[in-house]
């Protein structure tokens, strides 16, 4: 990795955004991922090498988290500065000179708050190099259906941390399948299992980010 | 609770033991409506069918604590409500509150509610106050101010993520937010102290300190909670059945006295990283267990967790965070038998 990639990959570990975020303390007045993704792009660097950079810091700070050395809002800083990185890729990712693997719609469930474990999916399944359409918490089956049409081809991602909204869910994925038969979606969250994806007409189930992102990869070979 | 199991819970907590192994369970919403057979906003608008659920529970299980017992709650709504906030309540699902906050910005035109006037904070009062003499008739008394603590409430006004980005981006503003949160709580804690003489103890309930780290611990809960459990009472309960490993260690220095934890945590490991010096509520499984084992199971569930126990002295056997929706009777006498 050049320098400079190793620079974008260093600050999107760190979660440092750009040059006046305050956090990380101790980078404090220094370039951040902004800064040195602007640099990157205008030194002709691909924008592949920038998204694999991209990529690996995600895995870095997804790793630390595995073994506790970081926390949510660490992760969630981590995905803060990756999104700024994107904004200097999106003319490329418009131009088609470097593509997302899909899109990937997401949300919790009607009725249900719960959406760290979904925020964390998010995070990940992102830096994996999927654009993530985040629909929030209490989506009702409506607007799951509605996003689904605006991005043709998606896989949509269910999350439920109660066991009465896994109802809800259920009742979400029977009628995305009638309506969209080849729509492709997973569910997650504490309650779930194999078992209950495959009742309610899932394509399938992950119990954590790293096994929805291999479904996920699954899917574009 | 009753005069005897408040004294009870005194003794196991200057860790005395008993002659019975004592049990007890944190019970609102997801569990006493369903258990009760009332659809949950038959619970929550109808004072007389949340008394009878409560009264039901502490009759059919006589020798369980139930806290804070007599809980008179609209589920997530409740605090959140005082600060403005939507409140969803579908026929038979958990309430929710939409944010009011949408930027760190407006968390400077933030004002501290009036816990006396605002949101759904009159009526929980209220309730509780017309309940009070059938409670007392009962043989009960009402032992606990009750609230959601600061970080979770913080996150309901803003989302959690945004809450938890805005400690990293603007600690100012987080910290505003927090003083905000905390003056709001102070004061209802002090009106239902004030309101019930009987309150000799403090519950906050906040898992969002789960899942943040030390430093964040150190600078956005740390200060807070030591300052609202500063009161003069004899219990200090504070639940949180997300991640504990960060924040346990300060359970003591908080003033913490009594925790309602997460399953996954082992009690013997809490009790070594607080000294011992806090009365552990749990910790058997409540979804996968409690709620959805078989009666041998959770009996059998409830005599490992018996004999993992290095030293049962400020134990208070009960489920790994509040009682679930769906736990049958049987299950919790099972759980009983488990004890004998
Ligand atoms: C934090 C928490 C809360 C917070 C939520 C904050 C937030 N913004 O998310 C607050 C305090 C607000 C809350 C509220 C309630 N909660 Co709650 N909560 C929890 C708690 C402690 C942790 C959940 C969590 O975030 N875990 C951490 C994340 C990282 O894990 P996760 O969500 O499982 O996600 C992982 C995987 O499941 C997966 N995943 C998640 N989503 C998806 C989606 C897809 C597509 C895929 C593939 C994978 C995937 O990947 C994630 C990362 O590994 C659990 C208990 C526990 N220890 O699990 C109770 C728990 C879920 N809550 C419970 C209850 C009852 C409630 C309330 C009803 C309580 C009340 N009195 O009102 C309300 C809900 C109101 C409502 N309408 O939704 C019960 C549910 C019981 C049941 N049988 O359904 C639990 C299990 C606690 C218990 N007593 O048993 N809660």
């Amino acid at each position: 990795m050049s320098e400079l990639m190793d620079k974008i990959c260093l600050c999107i570990e760190r979660g440092k955004v750009d040059k006046k975020a305050p956090y990380p303390p101790d980078m404090m007045n220094q370039d951040g991922a902004d800064e040195y993704a602007r640099e990157a792009i205008k030194a002709g660097e691909s924008p592949d090498n920038i998204l694999a950079a991209c990529n690996t810091a995600m895995e870095r700070i997804g790793d630390k988290f595995s073994r506790n050395e970081v926390f949510v809002p660490e992760l969630l800083m981590a995905a803060r500065a990756m999104n700024g990185v994107m904004e200097h890729l999106k003319p490329f990712f418009q131009a088609g000179n470097i593509k997302t693997k899909g899109t990937f719609v997401l949300g919790t469930v009607a009725g249900d708050l719960h959406d760290i474990g979904k925020n964390l999916v998010s995070m990940v399944v992102e830096g994996n190099g999927w654009k993530v359409v985040d629909l929030g918490v209490d989506v009702k089956t409506d607007k799951f259906l509605k996003a689904i049409e605006e991005h043709p081809g998606c896989a949509v991602g269910l999350s439920a941390l109660l066991t009465t909204t896994m109802a809800n869910m259920a009742a979400t994925v029977k009628r995305i399948k009638e309506l969209h038969a080849d729509t492709v979606v997973i569910v997650g969250g504490a309650p779930l299992s194999h078992k209950a994806a495959k009742e309610m007409g899932a394509d399938g189930y992950a119990a954590n980010p790293q096994e929805t992102v291999r479904i996920l990869n699954s899917l574009v070979g | 609770m009753t005069d005897q199991q408040w004294n009870n819970l005194l003794a196991i907590i200057r860790g005395e033991t008993l002659d019975a192994r004592p049990s007890g369970f944190v019970i609102d919403c997801p569990w006493l409506p369903n258990w009760y057979g009332v659809n949950i906003l038959d619970y929550f608008s109808n004072d007389e069918i949340w008394l009878e659920a409560n009264l039901k529970a502490i009759r059919e299980f006589p020798d369980t604590l139930f806290l804070p017992g007599f809980w008179s709650e609209f589920g997530m709504c409740t605090e959140p409500s005082a600060f403005g906030a939507r409140c969803s309540f579908p026929a038979n699902e958990f309430p929710h509150a939409h944010k009011v906050i949408h930027s760190a910005e407006e968390i400077d035109s933030l004002e501290v509610p009036n816990p006396a006037t605002d949101g759904l904070l009159p009526l929980v009062l209220n309730r509780l106050r017309l309940a009070e003499p059938k409670i007392k008739a009962a043989g009960h008394e009402i032992r606990f101010a009750v609230a959601r603590g600061p970080l979770n409430i913080a996150s309901y006004l803003m989302g959690s993520t945004e809450f938890l980005m805005a400690m990293m981006m603007t600690p100012d503003r987080a910290h505003r937010l927090m003083r905000v949160i905390t003056d709001f709580l102070n004061a209802w804690i002090d009106l239902q102290m004030k309101t019930f003489p009987t309150i000799d103890g403090i519950f906050l309930l906040d898992d969002i300190i789960g899942f943040i780290g030390d430093t964040e611990f150190r600078t956005f809960g740390l200060p807070y909670f030591k300052e609202l459990y500063d009161k003069d009472v004899s219990v200090k309960f504070l639940h949180n059945d997300a991640p504990c490993r960060v924040s346990a260690p300060y359970l003591p220095e908080i003033g913490v006295n009594l925790f309602n934890m997460g399953f996954e945590v082992n009690l013997n490991e809490l009790k070594e990283v607080t000294g011992n010096r806090v009365t552990m509520l749990g910790n058997i499984p409540p979804r996968d267990v409690l709620a959805s084992a078989t009666p041998d199971e959770v009996e059998q569930a409830t005599r490992a967790l018996v004999e993992s126990l290095d030293d049962p002295s400020r134990v208070i056997f009960s489920c790994g965070g509040g009682m679930p929706p769906g736990v049958s009777s049987e299950n919790v006498q099972a759980f009983l038998r488990g004890l004998k």
